[in-house]
């Protein structure tokens, strides 16, 4: 049976994994064929950001987009036992799902690309577990970032921990982003899961462990790419080149007009970047 | 931008806002006075059920306050642009940039951060992106 033309090229399935003894229900959307491209979404968000780059035709004609939800995000369930439970991701249990993700997957050399969160681990990956991936494309991704706000507002009995975080993260979003994608961008925000935004938050805005070590990285086996857009005020572009100068050979673009959620607030200004981005992996 | 200036200013957000439903809406539960300190200068809005009640000049220390917003004109009339540049396109980019303050009981204003950042959005020049 042919698909109705009217539906999008992405296909989502679900597949589960063992991550520090526990067992997780993962949701991954694809799209396209060739060298595969693992996307890692931000904090209190979904593999949604990635909608646009999984939609492009010319990109997929030449690359394998595979963008999974985190564990507790988007429509990967939190593992079980999870009601009694205070989410706080750490660096270690996020590097390991990746890895897990990779082989569950069956992937080989990979490019491994992500946002902010998934911009810090790609730096923690280059680092300590480069072996089994191509090279990392770190977006909106720095050595370390203290928090410029309380993490616990994102989660109390008396606010709606969503609005806020949208609202909060809204400062990282460009004015020049087209409305509809601003606000799409956003909604992510607003669906996440009690306390999830809090949780991402408290491995990135308190892990330093990548402060000093960068210089570590190999550029020679496994490039690295650092992108960062002139709005963000989270990761800062001064803040990119803070961390690309400590490695050896990375690559900095910074974008001009665009924030914090490139590929998900202005598709149009992230894929010339993001195209430059992928032909620095081979 | 003078004193009688920024007065028409934060009134005129008023209106506007009092035309916004969406606004409205998401400000029914915000009955507080809000101090904007530009330049030194102290502006008292006091907000009840989402609409701007009064605008009322200081200097006062008499006037009870839930938060405060103080910033320099200068900062204030680029956020104001149409499409204003890099960390001046929102309320914390005065923090991050040094240019301002935001204190007092911050969580009152988280929990209505998207209605008051709208708000102060409402005095950008007609072409704005809201």
């Amino acid at each position: 049976m042919n698909a109705p033309t009217a539906f999008e090229p992405i296909i989502g399935r679900y597949l589960t994994i063992e991550v520090a003894g526990r067992s997780y229900r993962i949701y991954v959307e694809e799209a396209g064929q060739g060298q595969p491209v693992i996307c890692f979404h931000t904090a209190g968000a979904d593999n949604r950001q990635w909608r646009h780059i999984l939609n492009d035709a010319e990109l997929t004609s030449q690359y394998r987009f595979i963008a999974p939800d985190l564990p507790w995000h988007g429509k990967s369930l939190p593992p079980e036992g999870f009601e009694e439970e205070e989410y706080l991701l750490t660096t270690e249990v996020y590097v390991e799902t990746v890895l897990k993700f990779v082989e569950a997957m069956g992937l080989e050399n990979p490019i491994y690309a992500g946002c902010s969160m998934g911009g810090r681990i790609a730096l923690q990956l280059a680092l300590n577990n480069p072996e089994p991936f191509k090279g990392f494309i770190a977006i909106e991704a720095s050595d370390f970032q203290p928090a410029w706000y309380d993490i616990d507002w994102f989660h109390r009995p008396d606010a709606h921990g969503g609005e806020m975080g949208a609202a909060l993260v809204s400062a990282n979003i460009a004015p020049q982003s087209p409305r509809a994608e601003r606000w799409n961008t956003q909604w992510m925000f607003m669906q996440s899961g009690p306390g999830v935004f809090r949780g991402d938050l408290n491995f990135y805005t308190k892990d330093d462990s990548l402060v000093g070590k960068l210089g570590g990285i190999d550029t020679s086996k496994t490039p690295v790419h650092i992108m960062v857009g002139t709005y963000d005020m989270t990761c800062t572009p001064e803040d990119a080149k803070r961390t690309a100068d400590q490695i050896p050979g990375a690559t900095l673009a910074v974008m001009d007009g665009i924030g914090h959620f490139p590929m998900s607030e202005n598709p149009a200004t992230f894929r010339p970047h993001f195209v430059e981005a992928l032909s620095k992996m081979d | 931008m003078d004193v009688a200036n920024l007065r028409a200013r934060f009134e005129d957000m008023g209106d506007q806002l009092s035309r916004r439903p969406h606004l409205l809406r998401l400000g029914a539960l915000f009955s507080e006075t809000v101090l904007i300190e530009v330049d030194g200068n102290e502006f008292y809005l006091t907000f009840h059920r989402g609409l701007l009640e009064k605008v009322t000049e200081g200097p006062s220390r008499q006037t009870p306050w839930r938060f405060a917003l103080r910033v320099d004109s200068a900062s204030l009339e680029k956020f104001w642009e149409p499409i204003p540049e890099a960390f001046y396109h929102d309320i914390f980019g005065f923090v991050k940039t040094g240019r301002g303050r935001i204190d007092g009981d911050i969580l009152a204003l988280v929990k209505n951060l998207r209605y008051f950042k709208e708000f102060m959005a409402l005095g950008r020049k007609k072409e704005a992106v809201q």
